[in-house]
């Protein structure tokens, strides 16, 4: 059972309260001195394992090599000791296992679902393709055939090619404005060896592991060693700089025949780890995280009908932070479009926001919570975005008091201090009519 | 380890099912006086409850030349009822830290929201509002169809693949409500007004045209009671019966090709109609197993043939709408490897298909496919609105409560022999019963 302390939020300010915590995560640690963070919960008879190794991801991708992570993510759970890639799967699919390897710029990680009945099976397997992955020539051409099929696909979606170049020119001279799933000609570079030595990053310290459901801590401590015991302690990672946004106050123009412009901007954002995060995310909700309701949703979808959708999203990458809003609109509206986001921008940043704005932001990011702990996965999803972020045990109640502390100045003090709407990096993709000053770009950057 | 596991494991596959005697989520069933069906899923994980209402009308009830008006209606029921402005509803909702949302498709239109389960009957009281009491301002209907248009343009034809599934559509129900497309053609979308979205939804928005589904932390008598008090006043309305004209037989072996310069990656398409599970139970489960063994994942006969062994295409899929209310569709997709024309990859899943029809599936892969759909139906228990999706999906399409409760047993009936028949009647190539699909880019040659 999942304890979720809905009630009384207004009296949780003071420690003195017994507090009861919202989810009852315990820190499992194993004889060979790893941890994971555990939500146990007996109602289903399924586990979901998660884990990640921190500061291993596509960034560290070398130029000529680019889509080297996500080529190790695909080709991971293709063969495993003595099972070929047929053998391995067929395994994970007779038994229902779901076991996915994944990569993001930052990050490499795994997620393994398992029935309770086919637990063993779930963590052999995992163990297989962590200490024995094969690589064999015949995936791996296959994986890697499929990922230039996706980029070919991925041509004709505008939305995919307006975030390519605004992850170029935002992010230049870094390695994130390289394209983390791959070039064309990249992929062709990649061997077996280039995935071997990827899987040499592995080590204990930058790994963090979650679990949820049908578990118990001794089962997860015994578990863990048998997955990750026998990895190195350290290992040599090169280190990834930090960059300031690139190109703010800059429009790049990618004509494309379609009835829409694609509008992507991204101005500079704020760390995870500032004091003042939790008072943007409250203010992205009002401005535009939230949908129905947030102030670009109101003042661009209902009552102009210019969008389907207008979203802003923080964007918290480990080298840099962003803030983004991501719409599309008819080719004629693109220049008020532009105008309208700029206006909000100033307006939340001058004038206070409504006291009752602030409290149904508060309401919803505090109370809307437990609808992501309803499934065993997103649990252990949760857990390890906390820790991927060195985020405290306890920071899901330190989070809420946070929030509910805030006040409209606090937004206001933030919005001032982080909010520069000609700090915009601004994409636009489509036939934008009555649009001055944009740069054209004609070859997209690092997809063939 | 390893091979302990393995015996054990065999052992239990060969032990008879028992667990597929019992039912997947334990719900329960009510009927109110004026014909609305309830169904409730107790779910106690989290203090937090789904709540669904979806009518048994769709796209597929429009009136010719009005497409698009059950999507349009589904839109303005946001936009003003009985005690809530514009915006009001979700934006309530919002504030008690709850998600709501809505979708249309051919057959049925639904709404929901998920929140603490001690709001659940002001959700209940605003859902019930809006079920006769809808009245927008005449301006929110003029800017949500500006909105509706700009969803057309970026869900459909800022992407040539969406764009073809309106001709292939088209093609496969010719004659047949399916094949005009959900969101509307745009030309017909431009005129619809409040008189027309009025009509509609006097029509069929009634209690007895209605399903409830209630998922969380709730009991059935509750539930039951607090739905008398609030839906159960609401009077029945005059239900036109549902009848839709037929599609004739496919007309041989038609084609449909669209060459698009956005295309970059070729795509061959295979579909036909089928029997759903409401027009023929018995051959709907075998399909469903048909489309496991020849459609599941990496280890499934099209994908291991056509894209491990033949290396033909870098991916194959396919998909059987079994809960379609009328002809379902089984369509088979696939995206040719460079060097490989369309028609050859066409050939080859049109020789996957005839092996079935001549040789049938091994009782092996029969029993492997079974076990996988029962395990299926145990995840699909680790969720609050899945059940309450698969429960609402199935009975809005006539299926009954015992037809989900029961599907793994049912599964267990399938035998290889109703498999192979299922192929010979329905996807008989040689009977010219598939539409294949070509969506090619724009230049002289199909492929590089």
């Amino acid at each position: 059972m999942i304890r979720i302390a809905l009630a009384l939020l207004v009296f949780i300010t003071s420690p003195a309260f017994a507090q009861e915590a919202l989810l009852d995560i315990k820190e499992v640690k194993s004889t060979g001195g790893l941890t994971a963070w555990l939500v146990e919960d007996h109602s289903v008879p399924v586990i979901a394992l998660q884990f990640a190794f921190k500061g291993i991801g596509s960034a560290l991708d070398p130029e000529d090599k680019q889509g080297l992570a996500r080529l190790a993510s695909n080709t991971m759970d293709e063969g495993a000791g003595d099972l070929e890639s047929q053998a391995f799967q067929k395994e994970l699919k007779d038994n229902s296992i779901s076991l996915y390897f994944n990569s993001s710029r930052d990050d490499f990680g795994g997620t393994l679902k398992t029935l309770t009945k086919y637990k063993g099976k779930a963590f052999d397997l995992l163990t297989l393709a962590l200490t024995q992955p094969r690589f064999d020539a015949e995936p791996l051409e296959r994986m890697r055939n499929s990922n230039i099929s996706r980029i070919r696909s991925s041509l004709s979606d505008p939305e995919w090619i307006a975030a390519r170049i605004l992850n170029d020119r935002a992010f230049e001279t870094h390695p994130y404005a390289h394209n983390s799933g791959g070039t064309i000609s990249s992929l062709a570079t990649i061997t077996p060896d280039d995935l071997r030595a990827f899987t040499n990053y592995f080590a204990k310290d930058r790994l963090v592991v979650s679990a949820a459901g049908d578990i118990t801590e001794d089962q997860l401590a015994s578990v863990l060693d048998q997955l990750f015991g026998h990895l190195p302690e350290t290992s040599e990672v090169p280190e990834t700089a930090n960059l300031e946004l690139q190109n703010t106050g800059q429009t790049f123009l990618y004509k494309s025949e379609i009835p829409q412009t694609i509008i992507e901007q991204m101005q500079p954002g704020i760390d995870r780890k500032d004091p003042d995060y939790q008072t943007a995310q409250v203010m992205n909700f009002i401005l535009g995280s939230s949908g129905f309701g947030s102030r670009l949703t109101e003042e661009i979808r209902e009552k102009r009908g210019l969008t389907y959708g207008i979203y802003s999203s923080l964007y918290d990458l480990d080298s840099i932070d962003g803030l983004s809003v991501s719409t599309s609109t008819k080719n004629e509206s693109v220049s008020e479009m532009l105008r309208l986001i700029k206006e909000e921008w100033e307006k939340i940043r001058t004038e206070p926001v409504e006291a009752k704005e602030l409290k149904s932001a508060k309401t919803y990011l505090i109370g809307s919570l437990p609808l992501s702990l309803t499934s065993t996965d997103k649990i252990a999803a949760l857990l390890l975005s906390l820790q991927k972020s060195d985020l405290p045990i306890n920071y899901l109640d330190q989070r809420e008091e946070k929030i509910q502390n805030m006040t409209e100045d606090n937004i206001l003090q933030l919005a001032k201090r982080l909010l520069d709407p000609d700090k915009f990096v601004t994409v636009l993709v489509g036939q934008p009519k009555g649009i001055e000053n944009v740069q054209t770009i004609e070859t997209l950057p690092n997809v063939e | 380890m390893l091979r302990y596991i393995y015996i054990l494991l065999i052992a239990l596959a060969f032990a008879p099912p028992a667990f597929a005697q019992e039912k997947v989520f334990n719900a329960e069933y009510f009927t109110l006086e004026n014909g609305m069906e309830i169904v409730v899923v107790p779910n106690n994980r989290a203090p937090v409850v789904t709540h669904m209402v979806w009518y048994r009308v769709g796209a597929a009830d429009e009136p010719p030349g009005k497409s698009g008006i059950a999507h349009f209606l589904e839109h303005l029921m946001f936009k003003g009822s009985l005690g809530f402005g514009p915006g009001e509803f979700s934006k309530t909702i919002r504030a008690l830290g709850g998600n709501d949302n809505a979708f249309t498709s051919q057959d049925f239109t639904a709404y929901f929201q998920s929140i603490a389960s001690k709001h659940l009957e002001l959700v209940m009281r605003m859902e019930a509002g809006r079920m006769r009491g809808l009245n927008p301002p005449l301006k929110e209907v003029d800017s949500e169809r500006k909105v509706i248009l700009e969803e057309r343009s970026q869900r459909t034809d800022n992407n040539p693949r969406a764009k073809f599934a309106e001709p292939m559509a088209a093609s496969l129900f010719v004659n047949h409500p399916y094949g005009t497309p959900i969101i509307g053609w745009a030309h017909e979308m431009e005129g619809l007004t409040w008189d027309d979205a009025k009509t509609f939804y006097d029509k069929y928005y009634g209690p007895n045209n209605a399903i409830l589904v209630v998922a969380g932390d709730v009991t059935g008598e509750d539930v039951f009671e607090l739905a008398k008090k609030v839906y159960g006043p609401i009077p029945k309305i005059n239900l036109p019966e549902r009848t839709w004209i037929t599609s004739p037989p496919l007309p041989g072996s038609a084609k449909v090709k669209m060459e698009d310069e956005g295309v970059k990656q070729p795509l061959v398409q295979l579909a036909t109609r089928a029997p759903s599970a409401r027009q023929s139970k018995q051959e709907s489960l075998a399909l469903e197993v048909l489309e496991d063994i020849l459609g599941n994942g990496p280890t499934s006969r099209l994908y291991k043939s056509i894209v491990v062994e033949q290396k033909l295409a870098s991916q194959a899929s396919l998909y059987y709408t079994g809960n379609n209310w009328d002809d379902a569709q089984f369509q088979i997709f696939a995206t040719p490897l460079p060097g490989t024309t369309a028609d050859q990859v066409k050939d080859a899943l049109k020789a996957e298909i005839q092996k079935v029809i001549d040789n049938g599936v091994t009782n092996e892969e029969l029993r492997d496919a079974k076990s996988r759909m029962q395990d299926a139906a145990i995840y699909a228990r680790d969720s609050l609105t899945g059940p309450a999706m698969i429960i609402g999906r199935a009975l809005i399409s006539g299926s009954d409560l015992d037809d989900i409760e029961y599907w793994p047993r049912d599964i267990q009936t399938v035998t290889a022999k109703q498999v192979q028949k299922v192929a010979s009647a329905y996807l008989d190539p040689n009977k010219n019963q598939f539409i294949t699909g070509y969506l090619l880019p724009k230049e002289k040659e199909s492929v590089e």
